[in-house]
C-alpha cells in the first residue's frame, strides 16, 4: 500500500512532511534518498503525519532512519509533549516497554573464543531460557519481590548478587526509572511476569558474542574500552509479558480517556491521555516499573552470560574482563529536559524504536562517557554487523536526543519465510563463520538477514545526518535466538 | 492486504497478512461467535501447529469490553495472558455468550510441550491498529494486526 504524504527533500539525509490538515507540526524524517524507496511503500509516513495531529506536540513528529510501519506510531518513531497541553501514549512507547540493548566488553581476542564458539552458544542456550513463552523454572518470583524488581530494577539484580555496582553506573538512567509504582501494574502483567525474569523471549531478541571488526573512531572506541577483534557480547530483550500487559491494559484505559479529554484520534493505537491526567500519570508510573523489570532482566541474563563464559573457558571474572560498557532502553517515555526555541523545557519524550543519544558533557550522560558522549548501540540483523556509536549535540538540538534503534525490517515476516524456505539458513550462517542456536526454527528463518534493512545504511544516515557518530562496527561468531 | 479469491468447499476461516514488521489476520465467521472462535484458532496458527494439540484441558474465559472489536483485542491478548501464565494452548473455541461488551467462551486445549509442539512465532499481542469488524456479503469478518 503506497502513502499519499506529500514530501519534500530538505537536504541529503531530511525530509519533511509539510504541516498539513490536523496536523500541529512537521513531519522530520532522516533517511537517504535509496531507502525512501522502500518507507514510501508502506504506511509508516502516514503515522509520522498522524502522530504529528496529537495535543501538546513540540518540535517535530519525528522518524529515525530505521523507520518502518508500526501500530499507531511509526518504528523508529520519536515525539515530544510538554507536560501543560501534550499527552502520552503506550502506543508511542510499544508493547515491549524498554525494549533494549546492552554491550558487554571482554579482555578475549577472536582466536581465543572462535574455537570454543558453538560450546559458548550452547551453553548461553542452556543458561538463558528463549523461546515461545520461556520461563524460568529456578526462579519464581513471589508478588513482593516481583514489586522490588519493579521499584528498583537492575539495582534489585545488582543488590541480589546479579553484577555488580558498577554494572549500574553504565545503564541508562542507572537501570531504574524514577516514580516506578507497581500499584499501579495489574495482577494479570504480574502473573505474566512472575517466573519470566531472567528470559530472553522470542522474536526478534537475542544473545549474541561478536568481536569487533572495524575501528572508525579510535579515540572513542579506546574511551569505550573497545579494541579491534575484541571479543563482545550483545544482549537484547525486554520487559517480556509483564511489559505486554502493562501496555494492553492501559491502550483500554487510554481509549476511555481520549474519549474523555476530548482527544480527536486518527488511529485507535494513538489513544493517548493529557501528561497533567490521572490516567496519564498512572501510566507513566505503571510504564517505569515494567522498565525497571526490563533492565533487571537485562542485567540478570548478563549474569549467565558472565557464567556461560566461566563455564566454558574456564577463566575467572578478572581475566575474562566481561564490563558493561552500556545498556540502553529503545522503547520508552521519559521525562526530560530539553530546549525548543531558546527555552528549556520538561517535555515527555516518546521513543518507539529510537535510542537515546545525549552528546558529551550532558547531566545525564554517564560519568563515564562525559567526554564521549552516551553509548548508543544498533543491532543489525544476525547475518551481518552491529554497531556503536556516540550521542551528539546535534543530536540533542535536533532529535530531542534521539537516534535509531536497528536495521528495522524490510520484508514482511511472511515474504521472509518465502525466501527462506527450502534453505537451510543456520547451515548457511555457519558457513558464514556464525553459529546460531534456536528455539525455534520458524523464529530463525522469519530473522533471515534479507528481511532486514542493512544495518550500515541505517547507521550511515545517522552518522552523516550528525545525530550520532559512528565508532565500531561488530560482527556476529555465536547467537542465541528466542 | 488482499485476501487471494479462494474457491473450496468449506469456507475459510482465516487467513494471515502480510505486514513489514507485525502480522496481520483476516478472521470470518458465519456469526459473530463463529467469528470469534475462527478468532482463537487462527491466533493459535500463528504460536504453533494446531493440529498437534490434544483436547485435554478447558479453560472457561469471561471478559468486558467497550465494543465489540476492543472484545475481539480482549479475547485475543487474554489466550496470550494464558499461555504466558499457564503455557495452555487451545485446539478448539467454543463461544457461550457474546454481547456487544461481553463474552464467556471456553477454550480446550493442552500445555504447551516443546517435546511434542512446534513452536512457531512469538505474539506480543492483539493491536487496536486498523481494527475492523464488518459484515460483508452475510459474512461476518475481522482485521486484527498483531505485534510480534
Amino acid at each position: 500500500m503506497a502513502t499519499q504524504v506529500k514530501l519534500r527533500q530538505v537536504d541529503e539525509y531530511r525530509w519533511e512532511i509539510p504541516r498539513e490538515g490536523k496536523m500541529r507540526t512537521r513531519g522530520l524524517i532522516f533517511t537517504s534518498q535509496r531507502m525512501l524507496a522502500k518507507i514510501q511503500e508502506d504506511q509508516s509516513l502516514q503515522q509520522v503525519a498522524n502522530v504529528a495531529t496529537l495535543p501538546g506536540i513540540e518540535g517535530a513528529s519525528l522518524a529515525m532512519p530505521d523507520i518502518h510501519w508500526g501500530y499507531g506510531f511509526p518504528i523508529g518513531g520519536v515525539a515530544a509533549f510538554n507536560l501543560d497541553e501534550g499527552v502520552v501514549s503506550p502506543g508511542g512507547v510499544g508493547y515491549d516497554i524498554n525494549c533494549g540493548v546492552r554491550l558487554l566488553r571482554t579482555n578475549l581476542q577472536r582466536p581465543e573464543v572462535e574455537p570454543r564458539i558453538e560450546e559458548l552458544v550452547n551453553a548461553l542456550f542452556g543458561n538463558i531460557p528463549s523461546g515461545l513463552g520461556s520461563r524460568r523454572k529456578d526462579l519464581k518470583l513471589s508478588a513482593p519481590t516481583l514489586h522490588e524488581v519493579m521499584r528498583y530494577g537492575a539495582g534489585w539484580a545488582v543488590k541480589n548478587g546479579y553484577g555488580s555496582k558498577e554494572d549500574l553506573a553504565h545503564i541508562e538512567a542507572q537501570g531504574q526509572i524514577a516514580g516506578a509504582d507497581p500499584e499501579l501494574v495489574s495482577d494479570f502483567a504480574q502473573d505474566r511476569g512472575k517466573d519470566q525474569l531472567g528470559t530472553l523471549g522470542s522474536g526478534n531478541h537475542f544473545v549474541e558474542v561478536g568481536h569487533v571488526l572495524e575501528v572508525y573512531d579510535a579515540r572513542l572506541a579506546a574511551a569505550l574500552g573497545l579494541f579491534r577483534d575484541q571479543v563482545t557480547v550483545i544482549v537484547h530483550t525486554g520487559s517480556r509479558g509483564l511489559g505486554h500487559q502493562v501496555c494492553d491494559d492501559y491502550i483500554k484505559v487510554m481509549l476511555r480517556a481520549a474519549a474523555k479529554y476530548g482527544i480527536e484520534l486518527p488511529d485507535r493505537q494513538l489513544c493517548c491521555a493529557p501528561l497533567s491526567s490521572p490516567e496519564g500519570k498512572q501510566y507513566l508510573a505503571a510504564m517505569a516499573a515494567a522498565a525497571n523489570f526490563a533492565f533487571a532482566n537485562r542485567q540478570m541474563i548478563t549474569h549467565w552470560v558472565r557464567e556461560s563464559f566461566e563455564q566454558v573457558l574456564h577463566m575467572g571474572p578478572k581475566d575474562l574482563g566481561l564490563e558493561l560498557v552500556y545498556d540502553v532502553a529503545h522503547n520508552i517515555a521519559k521525562i526530560e529536559d530539553h530546549h525548543v526555541n531558546g527555552k528549556k523545557k520538561k517535555l515527555c519524550v516518546h521513543r518507539k524504536g529510537a535510542t537515546r543519544a545525549f552528546p558529551p558533557g550532558h547531566p545525564e550522560t554517564p560519568p563515564a562517557y562525559q567526554q564521549t558522549g552516551q553509548p548508543v548501540l544498533i543491532p543489525g540483523d544476525m547475518g551481518r554487523y552491529s554497531f556503536v556509536l556516540v550521542g551528539t549535540e546535534q543530536a540533542l538540538t535536533e532529535t530531542f536526543g534521539s537516534t535509531c534503534h536497528g536495521a528495522g525490517r524490510e520484508m514482511s515476516r511472511h515474504a521472509a519465510l518465502k525466501v527462506a524456505k527450502g534453505r537451510n539458513i543456520v547451515r548457511e550462517l555457519a558457513g558464514k563463520g556464525i553459529v546460531v542456536k534456536g528455539a525455534g526454527r520458524g523464529t530463525i528463518d522469519e530473522e533471515i538477514p534479507e528481511a532486514y534493512k542493512d544495518v550500515e545504511a541505517v547507521v550511515a544516515v545517522a552518522h552523516g545526518a550528525g545525530i550520532s557518530k559512528k565508532v565500531a562496527k561488530l560482527k556476529p561468531l555465536g547467537v542465541i535466538k528466542g | 492486504m488482499k485476501p487471494a479469491a479462494a474457491s473450496r468447499k468449506r469456507p475459510r476461516k482465516y487467513r494471515q497478512l502480510a505486514h513489514t514488521a507485525d502480522l496481520g489476520l483476516r478472521i470470518w465467521g458465519a456469526s459473530r461467535e463463529e467469528l470469534f472462535e475462527n478468532a482463537g484458532a487462527a491466533l493459535m496458527g500463528v504460536l504453533t501447529d494446531r493440529r498437534r494439540l490434544r483436547r485435554r484441558k478447558t479453560a472457561e474465559i469471561l471478559l468486558d469490553a467497550s465494543d465489540l472489536e476492543a472484545l475481539l483485542v480482549a479475547w485475543l491478548n487474554y489466550l496470550l495472558y494464558l499461555y504466558d501464565v499457564d503455557a495452555f494452548l487451545g485446539r478448539e473455541f467454543k463461544v457461550l455468550e457474546l454481547t456487544p461488551q461481553r463474552l464467556a467462551a471456553q477454550a480446550r486445549g493442552e500445555t504447551y510441550d516443546p517435546g511434542r509442539h512446534v513452536s512457531r512465532t512469538a505474539v506480543k499481542a492483539a493491536t487496536y491498529h486498523h481494527l475492523e469488524i464488518v459484515k460483508r456479503n452475510g459474512r461476518w469478518q475481522a482485521t486484527v494486526i498483531l505485534d510480534l
